[in-house]
C-alpha cells in the first residue's frame, strides 16, 4: 500500500506536466513576460506611462469601451435567440436529427468568412439592399456602420450554435419527473418554466453568457473587416500599434483586456460563491 | 431496475404523440431559419465565386465564369497556403492529443489538493484573448527566433487547442466508471493493457470531439497565426485577410479563398459531428 | 362516495394497444393500489390520471367532475414521484410552498398547511435544508409532505419506496399507512411489489398486459384469486389442473379435493403452499409423494414435493423437524379450494406473459 501510494504521488505530477507544462511555457511565460515589458520604460525602469496612455488617449478610451460593447452586445442578442432556439430543438420534430447536425455548422466557420458573408448580405449593394430596392425600400448603413451593426450581426451568427449547444444541454439535464411535478402542484407550463427550469438551466446559461461575451471582446478579425473605422477596439488597436513596433503599449493594452476578462470571471465566481453560501447558511437552521 | 424499464419506452413515445399537432411547424420554422441563416449566405459567396462581374442593381449574376476558380487553383501561393493550412492543422491535431492525454487523465482520475486551481489554469487561454496570447508570444519567439516560422505557428496554435482537448476528454475519461479498472486489473489485465482495451477505446469520444475541435479550430485560426507567422508563413485564413483589405477588396476572389478554407472544415465537421454526443461537448466546452 | 371513476381508458401507440378499455373506482378516503408486472401499462394509466399524457380513449372523474380534459395543473391531484422529483434550487420550505403559491393560498393558510405536513411527515428541523442536503428517506418525507400540503382530492404515488433499502422501505411503508389513516386523502398507489400491496391497500387493483386482471380486498385476492394470474402473483401458489364434479374436484394424481364452488369437467385450482399439510410416512395411500428438496427459511420450511409427474411448493410452519429429500409424505389438501376462473385462449396468453414477467421481479419470491 505504501508503495503504492508513493507510485501515485509521482505519477499526479507526471501525468499532469505534458499539458499544464505546455501552457506554462508558451502561454504562462509569453503572458508574464508581457505584464513585465508593459512596466518597463524605453531605459528599463520601471513605469506605468503605457497605461496612464490608456487611461488618458481618447483614441484608447474609446477602445476599451468599443471592445466592452463588441463584447456585451452581442450576447444580449444570441441569449435572445438561444434560449428559444433551444427550447424548440428539446421537442420532437420531422428531422431533428438532421437540425441538430446542422445548427452547429458556424462553429466550424472562421470569424474571417463570417465577416465576408456579412458584407456580401448586408453591405451596401450587396444582396439584401438589390433584393428589397425593387419595394422601395434601401438598406441603412449596415457594414463598418458607427453602431458596430455588421461587428454584431457577424459575432451573433458565430456565438448562436455554441450557446444553443450550451443551454440546449442544460435544459436537457434536468428530470421530466422536476418538470412534471411543478405541473402537478399548480404551476402553468410558463411558471413552470420560469419557476423550475430557468433557475436549474442557469449555471449552463451563465457559462454560455461568459465565454461568449469573452470570446468577442478579445475578437480581431471581426471588428477588423466589418467595424466602423471611427471606433477600433482594443484588440485592433493592439494590432495597429504591434505593427508599428510599440510594443510595451501593446502589451499594457493586452493586460488591460485580459484583466477585464478575468475582472468578469471573479465577479461571477464571487456571486455564485456567495449565493452556494446563502444554500450554506440554511444547513443551520 | 424494473420500474426504469417500463418507464422509458413508454415516456419516448408518448412524447412523440403529445406533440404531434405542432410538429410541423415547429419543423418548418427551424428549417427556414437554417436556411436564411446558413445556407443563404453560403449560396451567396458561391454565386460570388463563380460570378462574372456582379453589378447592383442585379439580384442574381448576369454571366457566370470559371476563370477565376482556374487562376486561383493554377496560383502557387495559394496552393501552398493550402497546404500549410493543412499540414499545421494535422501536427496541432496530433500533437495537442498526446499533450492533452495524460493531463485530461489526472485531471478526471486523482484527487488533488490544487485541482480547481489547474482547472482555472488549463480554462485560462480560453479567457484571455488570442491576440494577447498572440503579442505575448510573438516578442518572445522574435527573441527566440520561432517567429515567421511554421514551427512557430503550429507552437502558438497549441495553446489555442489544448485547454478545449483537454477539458472535452476529461469530461469523456471521467465517465469511465472505476469498477470497470477494478474489473479489468481482477481479470489480470496491466497498466498498458488497461491503457490500450479500456481507456482508449472508452476515450474515443472525447478524442474524437477534442480531435475535431483542434482540427478546425487550427484549421480556421487568424489571430495568432497572423502575429506570429504573417507574411512570412501564410496559411488560408490570413491569405482570405488580405483579400479582404478594405481599400481594394475583391469580393470574388475572396469568396473563392473562402470555399477553400470552408470545404475541409466543413467536410470533417459533418462526417465527425454525426458521432459527436452533445452532452459531451456541453461538458467540455460550457464549464467554468 | 366515489371519489375516482375511471372509465374505459384505452391508450394505443401508434398500432399498438397499452392499455386495453381500464375502468376502476375509488371511494372518498380509501387507498387503492394498482399492482402489476413490468410493462403492465400500470404507469401509463398513473400518467393518464395525473395528465401529463393523453388517453386515446375513455374518461375520467374526479369528485363527479370531468378531468380527463384538463391540464395537470387544473386537476387537483397531487403526486408523489418515484424520483422524488423535488426542485434541487429550493429548500425544503420553498419545495412546499411552491404548490401553494401557484394555487394563490393566503399566507397565513400556507403557513398552517406548511407546518401541519411538516408535523406528520417529521420534517421539523429540516425546512431550510436544500433536498441534496437530505438523506433518501427525508427527500421521500419531503416529497409526501410537498403533495399533502396541496390537500388535493386526489394523491397519486408512482412506486415511491423503490429508491429506498430494504429496511426503510418497511419503516416508510408503516409511516404511509397510518399518515393515511390520520389525514384520509383518496390516494391511488401504483407498485410491482405485491408485499407492498397487501400490506398497505384497502383495495388491490391487479394489472396485467394492459388489462384489470381482478379487483378485490388483499384477504380475497389472496384467499380465493379469480384468476391464475392474480393466485401467481401475489404470494406463492400451486395451480393444479382438476377434473371437477359439483363440489368434489380431482387431482391429476387422483387425488380428491373439496372446492370452494360447484363446477363440472376440467378447472384449475389454486392452492397455497402452506395451506397444504405435509407429514412424513412410510406407507403413502394413493399416489405415492417423495420429497424432492427442502429449503429452511427461518420460520418455515418450503418443500419441492413430486407426485407422479406433478411438483408441489409445500411450506410448514415452525420446521423444527426437517423431512429429509427422498422421503415419502403423506399430502392433506385444504376444504373448500378456488376454482380458477376459466378463459379464452387469449387471456392464458396473457398469463403466459405475465409468468415470464414475474420470472424477472425478484420481488415475488
Amino acid at each position: 500500500m505504501p508503495a503504492r501510494l508513493r507510485d501515485r504521488r509521482l505519477l499526479l505530477p507526471l501525468l499532469l506536466a505534458p499539458g499544464v507544462g505546455y501552457l506554462l511555457l508558451f502561454f504562462g511565460g509569453p503572458l508574464a513576460s508581457a505584464l513585465i515589458g508593459s512596466l518597463r520604460a524605453e531605459d528599463g525602469s520601471f513605469t506605468l506611462a503605457w497605461y496612464a496612455h490608456i487611461v488618458t488617449r481618447p483614441s484608447m478610451l474609446r477602445g476599451l469601451g468599443t471592445s466592452i460593447y463588441y463584447g456585451v452586445a452581442p450576447v444580449v442578442v444570441s441569449l435572445l435567440v438561444s434560449v428559444p432556439l433551444s427550447l424548440a430543438i428539446r421537442r420532437h420534430f420531422v428531422g431533428r436529427k438532421l437540425f441538430s447536425g446542422l445548427y452547429k455548422l458556424p462553429l466550424a466557420v472562421p470569424g474571417i468568412i463570417v465577416g465576408l458573408m456579412i458584407i456580401v448580405l448586408f453591405e451596401r449593394g450587396g444582396f439584401i439592399d438589390r433584393a428589397v430596392a425593387p419595394l422601395g425600400f434601401a438598406l441603412p448603413k449596415l457594414v463598418r456602420d458607427d453602431w458596430g451593426v455588421g461587428v454584431i450581426l457577424a459575432s451573433v451568427w458565430k456565438q448562436i450554435p455554441f450557446m444553443t449547444l450550451i443551454i440546449t444541454s442544460a435544459f436537457a439535464a434536468i428530470p421530466e419527473d422536476i418538470r412534471f411535478a411543478g405541473r402537478t402542484l399548480g404551476a402553468s407550463r410558463l411558471a413552470t418554466f420560469f419557476l423550475v427550469e430557468v433557475p436549474l438551466a442557469m449555471p449552463g446559461i451563465t457559462a454560455a453568457v461568459l465565454l461568449t461575451f469573452i470570446g468577442s471582446m478579445g475578437s480581431y478579425a471581426i471588428p477588423d473587416i466589418v467595424g466602423p473605422p471611427t471606433a477600433r477596439p482594443l484588440s485592433v488597436l493592439m494590432v495597429n500599434e504591434f505593427n508599428q513596433g510599440r510594443f510595451p503599449q501593446v502589451f499594457a493594452m493586452g493586460m488591460v483586456l485580459s484583466a477585464f476578462a478575468v475582472a468578469v470571471l471573479v465577479a461571477y465566481y464571487a456571486l455564485t460563491s456567495r449565493i452556494g453560501d446563502a444554500h450554506g447558511r440554511g444547513d443551520a437552521t | 431496475m424494473t420500474a426504469l424499464a417500463e418507464t422509458t419506452p413508454s415516456q419516448a413515445t408518448r412524447r412523440r404523440t403529445f406533440t404531434r399537432e405542432d410538429r410541423l411547424p415547429v419543423a418548418v420554422g427551424l428549417y427556414v431559419f437554417l436556411f436564411l441563416a446558413i445556407a443563404l449566405p453560403l449560396g451567396l459567396m458561391s454565386l460570388w465565386s463563380i460570378a462574372d462581374g456582379w453589378p447592383p442593381p442585379h439580384v442574381l449574376p448576369q454571366s457566370y465564369t470559371t476563370e477565376r476558380w482556374a487562376g486561383v487553383l493554377g496560383d502557387s501561393g495559394l496552393l501552398r497556403a493550402a497546404i500549410n493550412s493543412i499540414v499545421i492543422a494535422i501536427v496541432v491535431t496530433v500533437a495537442t492529443a498526446l499533450i492533452a492525454l495524460p493531463t485530461a487523465w489526472a485531471m478526471a482520475r486523482f484527487p488533488f489538493r490544487l485541482k480547481r486551481a489547474v482547472e482555472i489554469f488549463i480554462l485560462a487561454p480560453i479567457i484571455i484573448p488570442g491576440i494577447v496570447v498572440a503579442v505575448g508570444i510573438g516578442q518572445v519567439f522574435l527573441a527566440l527566433g520561432l517567429a515567421y516560422s511554421v514551427a512557430g505557428v503550429i507552437l502558438v496554435q497549441i495553446v489555442g487547442t489544448l485547454p478545449l482537448m483537454i477539458r472535452l476528454m476529461t469530461a469523456a475519461l471521467e465517465t469511465i466508471p472505476d469498477d470497470l479498472l477494478h474489473a479489468a486489473r481482477s481479470l489480470g489485465a496491466g497498466t498498458a493493457d488497461i491503457i490500450r482495451h479500456i481507456v482508449l477505446p472508452l476515450a474515443v469520444p472525447g478524442l474524437l470531439a477534442g480531435g475535431l475541435m483542434s482540427f478546425v479550430g487550427s484549421f480556421e485560426e487568424f489571430d495568432k497565426s497572423f502575429i506570429v507567422g504573417a507574411p512570412v508563413v501564410e496559411t488560408l485564413p490570413i491569405k482570405l485577410y488580405m483579400y479582404l483589405d478594405p481599400y481594394s477588396m475583391q469580393l470574388p476572389l475572396a469568396s473563392i479563398v473562402s470555399f477553400l478554407l470552408l470545404l475541409p472544415a466543413l467536410v470533417v465537421f459533418v462526417i465527425a459531428g454525426r458521432v459527436l454526443r452533445d452532452d459531451l461537448m456541453a461538458a467540455g466546452m460550457g464549464k467554468i | 362516495m366515489t371519489m375516482l371513476e375511471i372509465t374505459d381508458i384505452t391508450k394505443d401507440y401508434g398500432a399498438s394497444r397499452a392499455l386495453h378499455p381500464v375502468s376502476l373506482s375509488v371511494a372518498k378516503g380509501e387507498f387503492v393500489t394498482i399492482l402489476g408486472p413490468s410493462g403492465c401499462g400500470k404507469s401509463s394509466l398513473l400518467r393518464i390520471v395525473m395528465g401529463i399524457s393523453q388517453q386515446s380513449g375513455g374518461e375520467i372523474r374526479l369528485a363527479g367532475q370531468r378531468i380527463d380534459m384538463l391540464p395537470p395543473e387544473r386537476r387537483d391531484i397531487a403526486m408523489v414521484f418515484q424520483s422524488y422529483a423535488l426542485f434541487p434550487h429550493m429548500t425544503v420550505e420553498q419545495n412546499l410552498r411552491f404548490g401553494l403559491r401557484m394555487k394563490k393560498v393566503v399566507k397565513a393558510e400556507q403557513q398552517r398547511r406548511i407546518a401541519h405536513a411538516l408535523d406528520i411527515c417529521t420534517l421539523a428541523g429540516l425546512t431550510g435544508r436544500m433536498p441534496r442536503q437530505l438523506s433518501g428517506g427525508q427527500q421521500q418525507r419531503v416529497a409526501l409532505a410537498r403533495a399533502i400540503v396541496m390537500q388535493p382530492n386526489l394523491l397519486l404515488f408512482d412506486e415511491p419506496l423503490s429508491n429506498l433499502d430494504a429496511k426503510l422501505r418497511d419503516t416508510l411503508r408503516h409511516e404511509l399507512v397510518a399518515l393515511h389513516r390520520r389525514i384520509g386523502a383518496t390516494s391511488l398507489y401504483v407498485t410491482h411489489d405485491q408485499a407492498e400491496a397487501m400490506a398497505m391497500s384497502d383495495r388491490i387493483v391487479v394489472m396485467n398486459a394492459g388489462r384489470v386482471v381482478e379487483i378485490g380486498t388483499p384477504l380475497e385476492l389472496y384467499r380465493a384469486p379469480k384468476q391464475a394470474f392474480t393466485a401467481g402473483f401475489l404470494g406463492q401458489t400451486n395451480l393444479l389442473a382438476i377434473t371437477a364434479s359439483g363440489r368434489t374436484g380431482q387431482l391429476p394424481w387422483g387425488q380428491p379435493v373439496d372446492l370452494a364452488t360447484e363446477t363440472s369437467g376440467p378447472a384449475q385450482v389454486s392452492v397455497r403452499p402452506e395451506s397444504i399439510g405435509i407429514r412424513a410416512c412410510d406407507q403413502a395411500s394413493g399416489a405415492p409423494a417423495t420429497v424432492a428438496g427442502v429449503s429452511f427459511m427461518g420460520a418455515s420450511a418450503l418443500y419441492t414435493v413430486a407426485v407422479g409427474d406433478t411438483v408441489l411448493k409445500v411450506s410448514q410452519a415452525g420446521g423444527d423437524a426437517l423431512i429429509e429429500p427422498g422421503r415419502t409424505v403423506a399430502l392433506t389438501f385444504p376444504e373448500r379450494l378456488p376454482v380458477l376462473e376459466d378463459r379464452g385462449r387469449e387471456d392464458r396468453e396473457i398469463e403466459d406473459q405475465g409468468r415470464k414477467d414475474r420470472l424477472r421481479t425478484p420481488e415475488v419470491a
